[in-house]
């Protein structure tokens, strides 16, 4: 059961298997989850569902997870209030300076342990305003 | 893709734009059968990303925007205005079609208002952002005078309009910075320059390590030393106010630095092809106590040549700090190029450190990689304690902001215990 304490959590991956992983995981730990496959689906979900932390694979076919971290920061409403996570598998100091450039506010580096991944996950729920 | 609405819609500044302003002045354009464009051109809004980052302007955007807003609610152009706004630029364009029976503006009109609107939204940006960033702008504003013409489109009538305006914001500027030659021309010419030393702290004991040099100029738009620096490229007189800068902040040094503490100077990649800048010309007692910083940002074309100017300064005890570290695409390896004994951290890094678990990663491979090479870190800009707290976990080994200290025309008193130079 997602317990409401927790902040709601968007999954974005085109990997179906990555981001069921995550979700099972996540969700085990009580956070409310909602999983996107791809960039145009995880806006769609992203205004519907008003999720307060968004994982984001940075490569993924059509809208890129740059592009889709960038939209969500830039979002009228949304956008200041969410942290988001991008999951990457680039590691050298451009790729972070780009990550910075597109407005995220935390990363991991592929491949993850899923433990590290619940900690970078609590590290940013405890960066959300009390409100949310 | 954004939706529908945000295209119409400057994303940040919250305000139309043209193609979404075009619809609604149409009625009112036929009926008045006049138009009157205000072109506003922010000049070096971009330096203020360049220093301090996008997410800084994005927010200096939204509060210049509020205060257009402001500004124009009351006044001769209240009666029926739409302000729009580039999106993704920092200039702003006004549509102002007068009330019946009211005249338009005249260029004197005009004037006196783009005086009385960038003191209003510099007081604002003060306000918010402080002084340094207050003083880097310039506000031009260009204006086109529109007949309706019912032959021609009025998409396009706007169009070249703003083109119009924009062009005579332009030759305002070009006029402007005529003047500030002038005005730099007499700065050389009287020395009226005078140096404010920055403090740089040793991150643990919060003790005076060194003075960051900034200079000033004493004519009022010559305040900032970006705007001082620009106004020379543009006049070619680099090399002669960098004379003058190094000079005036060297000669401050011998009575008011204390024993041991290190001065450290901004110095131009460009400034090692001046001829009158040699490690023999300075006139410096202990060339060890001087740190001449070097900005990441400027391209170095050719590079071993300026790797041996390098050496030469370093024989003679000079020691190095690249500035702006971080703030580009260059990566550590150009950094380990220059062999520095500091590395400053570009401020866009420090900036909200607290809350963006990607700067401090890179904070701290930076530390890392400083650490390796035998060199020391520095944080400026530093001006919250959360701030300050998060670079002292990382390891940064030297803080520089306004949060420990502002900058000053005197050095602060001099620590209780003179410090041993631990430099490199």
């Amino acid at each position: 059961m997602p317990d409401p304490k927790l902040p709601s959590i968007l999954v974005v991956d085109d990997n179906h298997d990555n981001a069921d992983i995550i979700r099972d995981y996540l969700e085990a730990r009580g956070y409310p989850i909602s999983v996107a496959y791809d960039g145009d689906e995880a806006m769609k979900i992203f205004e519907r569902e008003k999720p307060s932390i968004i994982l984001l694979d940075v490569m993924m076919p059509g809208r890129d997870g740059w592009q889709v971290c960038r939209e969500m920061k830039d979002h009228p409403t949304l956008g200041s209030t969410i942290r988001v996570v991008m999951v990457t598998a680039l590691q050298d100091w451009m790729n972070k300076r780009q990550a910075l450039e597109t407005g995220a506010d935390d990363f991991v580096e592929k491949p993850f342990e899923l433990a590290a991944l619940a900690k970078v996950v609590e590290r940013n729920a405890a960066r959300l305003a009390p409100t949310s | 893709m954004p939706s529908y609405k945000q295209l119409f819609r400057a994303a940040q500044e919250k305000i139309p734009t043209v193609a979404a302003s075009i619809e609604s002045l149409r009625k009112p354009i036929q009926e008045r059968g006049e138009l009157v464009i205000l072109y506003f051109n922010f000049d070096r809004y971009t330096k203020v990303e360049e220093i301090y980052g996008w997410e800084k302007l994005d927010e200096i955007l939204e509060t210049t925007t509020a205060a257009m807003r402001d500004f124009f609610r009351n006044g001769p152009f209240a009666s029926s205005q739409v302000m729009v706004s580039f999106v993704n630029d920092d200039d702003f364009v006004l549509f102002h079609i007068p009330a019946p029976d009211v005249p338009v503006p005249t260029d004197e009109e005009i004037t006196d208002l783009t005086v009385r609107l960038h003191q209003f939204i510099a007081t604002r940006v003060e306000e918010a952002y402080g002084e340094s960033i207050a003083a880097l702008f310039d506000t031009y504003v260009g204006r086109a005078h529109l007949y309706y013409d019912p032959k021609i489109r009025l998409e396009r009538q706007i169009y070249r309009g703003i083109r119009d305006a924009a062009a005579s914001s332009v030759s305002v500027e070009q006029r402007e910075l005529a003047r500030k030659s002038a005005d730099l021309r007499e700065t050389l010419r009287t020395g009226a320059l005078w140096i404010e030393y920055h403090p740089i702290v040793i991150t643990d004991t919060q003790e005076i390590f060194g003075y960051e040099a900034l200079a000033r100029g004493k004519m009022r738009s010559m305040r900032r030393p970006e705007v001082m620096f620009e106004v020379a490229a543009q006049s070619d007189m680099i090399w002669e106010l960098s004379r003058l800068c190094r000079n005036t902040a060297i000669l401050g040094m011998k009575d008011r630095l204390e024993k041991g503490q290190l001065l450290f100077i901004n110095v131009d990649p460009h400034d090692f092809t001046d001829p009158a800048f040699t490690e023999m010309d300075l006139d410096v007692p202990d060339p060890s106590r001087v740190v001449l910083e070097i900005t990441e940002r400027t391209a170095i074309k050719d590079y071993p040549k300026f790797r041996g100017r390098l050496k030469d300064f370093r024989d003679r005890g000079y020691r190095f700090a690249v500035d702006d570290a971080g703030s580009g695409y260059a990566g550590l390896g150009s950094i380990a190029n220059l062999e520095p004994d500091f590395i400053k951290l570009d401020i866009s890094l420090i900036n909200c450190i607290d809350a963006n678990f990607i700067k401090q990663n890179l904070v701290e491979t930076m530390v890392r990689f400083a650490n390796d090479q035998n060199a020391k870190v520095i944080a400026e800009g530093v001006e919250r304690a959360e701030e300050y707290e998060t670079v002292k976990q990382l390891g940064v080994h030297l803080v520089q902001g306004f949060y420990l200290h502002p900058p000053a025309p005197d050095p602060v008193a001099p620590p209780v215990e003179t410090l041993s130079v631990t430099g490199k």
